[in-house]
């Protein structure tokens, strides 16, 4: 985790959730690249964040890419997030004497549009929180700033303010995470992509 | 190095058939009527209980088997062949709660069962299965009915019939069928086409029925919910049924 | 055939194990794994028995989860719970559960809690140790209500009230002074709840609520919740930040359409 270092955060609101995350590429102290892709979209209404290992990341977003257009040509439906979140907990216990080193998030609708948040660690043991979660190498500055700025009910334009500021605050007291970050609310009606403004240090 | 010598022992013949396949079938038109009718609400499956002699214990013949909480599965034709089925679908219905957490859909462990079939078909040193299956299940698009033949080809019914008296069966169904029925009629007249060519005297013991509908089941975590469930209809249940007929 | 290309192999795969050893040699740990600190317990009584278990779970010292569930399904007359690797005990338990509900099929009749508890143990052993799940395990069966623990090593137990996790000694330490033989079933609830409360208060593994899993020959009361003692406060004020607080440097709504069917293509 502390090699490229990341972090991502996802939230539940009204009718809607949210998911966020760093954009730094870096080994170690020296940062590569500021555009790097740590959040991924599963289908229309199901979103992974993967912090970790930066080839761990690509290499398990590859996989569940796989696994889902699979699911979907082989079921002929599209997969909610809690069977997705069930899928990628299978994927990573199977390597549970050798884990990829990645602490996935994932957020999306339900069929019936309600919202899903969870994460789960490495093994691939799953946590279903009501209001947020974090994951990444500034989990507990997060933690930190979710657990005081969350409150229940957020209209999507709040939910975008709240878990925003949880993440930029987070990691400007993290080293190894930050330079930008990009964040997705998914409503039942439309997909909010933004990318924010951080510090660059 | 074995598999070097054992051909398939289904081979086209010049005409372009599988002889061994329709061979099959013809062991499924020699086995025992089965009955699959689709309702609104849900589905039923039966059969009727053949024993060779009165003096077998009827009671541990088992036609109608639930291969997962949702779903289940009847035969017609030869019972051994139709044992080694239902295991592979059992486990298969396992390893998809496995990866998933949830029931599969009917037209996912259909496909497995299907797909078992067919490579039956093709591959060396066995032969095809000797059975039609009748395949219900209850699942997030609601009930459905599929039958599955020794070839591994399979379709969706709204209501069929296989084994010795199919061709009788599927005339009074297509006779007695309406899309506005509903479970309870869906297995008053599934009795009805059993009865059509039943030998002997019909009860309880002598048929299996099955039915897949949403009940009101109490989660793992203790809370009360509608799901498809898969459930054999007890004895006494079947004995209303009929007493309704008489 | 097209479902193998997805379905994992049989067993665990170790293609990772040896970078994963490179990586720890240069410094660089794996991420600390969830692990369910934890007070569990379970007592008998007079008409069964009665499992308990906290809701924290924790990685390293920081709470992951303040409301899991640690009282795992294993059969409808059966549940287990868990404590150690929280992974560990989620997938063990739910693979023992799709084994039972395989041998239900096979065999017709429910399952019993001693064919569960050697599943369990043997499968803990074969993997010595290294499967994390310290297990306390209950079921009502033809022969009645059992409780037995198994440790990660594979070693099991059968003692009429027994605890496992960190916070084990403190519920011991209730059970030993309040338990009785044939004890009512509400105050036997009342007991595990004290004895998981002890482990709340006492341990700093174990956390959050108490839930109790009530199980007789009549069936299963899975109380989630039971009692609730660390209730949050609530907030006084709001932290809701205005509109256009955050800085935004690119903006893409993708906006859903109902897709309606519209009139056939012309053809002719």
């Amino acid at each position: 985790m502390e090699y490229n270092g990341s972090a991502i955060i996802a939230m539940k609101g009204k009718n809607c959730v949210a998911i966020a995350a760093d954009r730094r590429f870096g080994v170690q102290a020296l940062t590569l690249s500021t555009d790097f892709k740590k959040v991924f979209q599963m289908n229309e209404r199901v979103f992974i964040g993967l912090p970790g290992l930066a080839t761990d990341v690509q290499t398990l977003y590859e996989r569940f890419r796989f696994k889902t257009n699979m699911y979907k040509l082989r079921e002929e439906r599209e997969i909610t997030p809690s069977t997705f979140a069930r899928m990628v907990s299978s994927t990573l216990y199977e390597k549970r004497f050798g884990p990829y080193f990645c602490e996935p998030v994932i957020a999306g609708l339900e069929k019936d549009g309600t919202p899903y948040i969870c994460t789960m660690d490495l093994l691939g043991c799953i946590t279903t929180p009501a209001d947020f979660v974090v994951s990444g190498t500034a989990s507990n500055q997060m933690y930190g700033m979710a657990e005081s700025l969350w409150e229940p009910d957020l209209e999507p334009e709040e939910l975008f303010e709240t878990i925003s500021q949880s993440l930029l605050n987070a990691v400007d007291r993290d080293a190894i995470s930050g330079w930008g970050a990009v964040v997705h609310v998914i409503t039942p009606e439309r997909i909010l992509t933004r990318t924010l403004k951080g510090r660059m240090d | 190095m074995s598999d070097r010598y054992s051909f398939s022992l289904t081979t086209f013949s010049p005409s372009g058939k599988l002889v061994q396949i329709e061979y099959a079938l013809n062991a499924v038109a020699q086995g025992v009527t089965s009955i699959g009718i689709k309702a609104t609400n849900g589905v039923v499956i039966a059969t009727e209980k053949k024993v060779p002699s009165f003096l077998v214990d009827d009671s541990t013949m088992e036609k109608v088997s639930l291969i997962c909480g949702n779903i289940g599965m009847v035969y017609s034709g030869m019972g051994p062949d139709a044992r080694v089925l239902v295991d592979k679908a059992r486990k298969s219905a396992q390893e998809y709660k496995k990866v998933y957490h949830e029931e599969p859909p009917t037209a996912m462990l259909v496909k497995e069962v299907a797909t078992v079939m067919q490579e039956y078909t093709q591959s060396g040193g066995v032969r095809p299965f000797g059975v039609s299956l009748l395949i219900a299940g209850f699942d997030d698009t609601g009930p459905s009915l599929y039958q599955v033949d020794p070839s591994g080809s399979y379709w969706a019914w709204k209501a069929s019939a296989i084994g010795k008296n199919m061709i009788n069966a599927k005339t009074f169904l297509e006779k007695r069928y309406s899309s506005t029925m509903e479970i309870e009629d869906a297995v008053h007249n599934a009795i009805l086409t059993l009865k059509e060519g039943f030998e002997g005297q019909m009860t309880e013991s002598t048929i299996e029925i099955g039915i897949a509908q949403l009940e009101e089941i109490t989660t793992k975590e203790g809370k009360k919910e509608k799901v498809g469930r898969f459930r054999k209809l007890t004895p006494s249940e079947i004995r209303d049924y009929l007493a309704n007929i008489a | 055939m097209a479902m193998k290309v997805e379905l994992p192999q049989k067993g665990f795969n170790f293609e990772n194990f040896q970078r994963n050893a490179v990586l720890a040699d240069k410094g660089y740990k794996a991420p600390k794994v969830t692990k369910t600190g934890t007070t569990i317990c379970g007592c008998l009584y007079k008409d069964g028995l009665v499992l308990g278990a906290d809701t924290r779970a924790t990685e390293g010292p920081i709470v992951a989860d303040k409301n899991c569930e640690k009282i795992h399904y294993l059969a409808p007359n059966m549940y287990c719970c868990g404590a150690g690797t929280a992974a560990d005990c989620d997938h063990t338990t739910h693979l023992i559960e799709s084994k039972l509900e395989l041998h239900r099929l096979q065999t017709g009749r429910p399952s019993r809690v001693s064919t569960a508890l050697t599943m369990l143990k043997q499968m803990l052993f074969r993997y010595q140790g290294q499967i994390g799940c310290a297990l306390v395990l209950g079921g009502f069966d033809v022969n009645g209500p059992h409780l037995y623990t198994i440790y990660p090593h594979g070693s099991t137990d059968k003692l009429p009230y027994v605890t496992m996790g960190s916070g084990s000694l403190a519920a011991m330490a209730v059970f030993e002074s309040r338990w009785r033989k044939d004890m009512e079933r509400e105050e036997a609830a009342e007991l595990v709840k004290d004895a998981i409360s002890a482990g709340i208060f006492n341990d700093l593994g174990s956390g959050s609520n108490v839930d109790v899993c009530i199980i007789t020959a009549d069936g299963v009361d899975y109380r989630r919740g039971y009692d609730k003692p660390n209730q949050r406060g609530v907030k006084e004020q709001s932290y809701k930040f205005a509109k256009g607080t955050t800085a935004i440097l690119t903006e893409d709504i993708r906006q859903f359409v109902d897709v309606v069917e519209g009139d056939a293509m012309d053809i002719s």
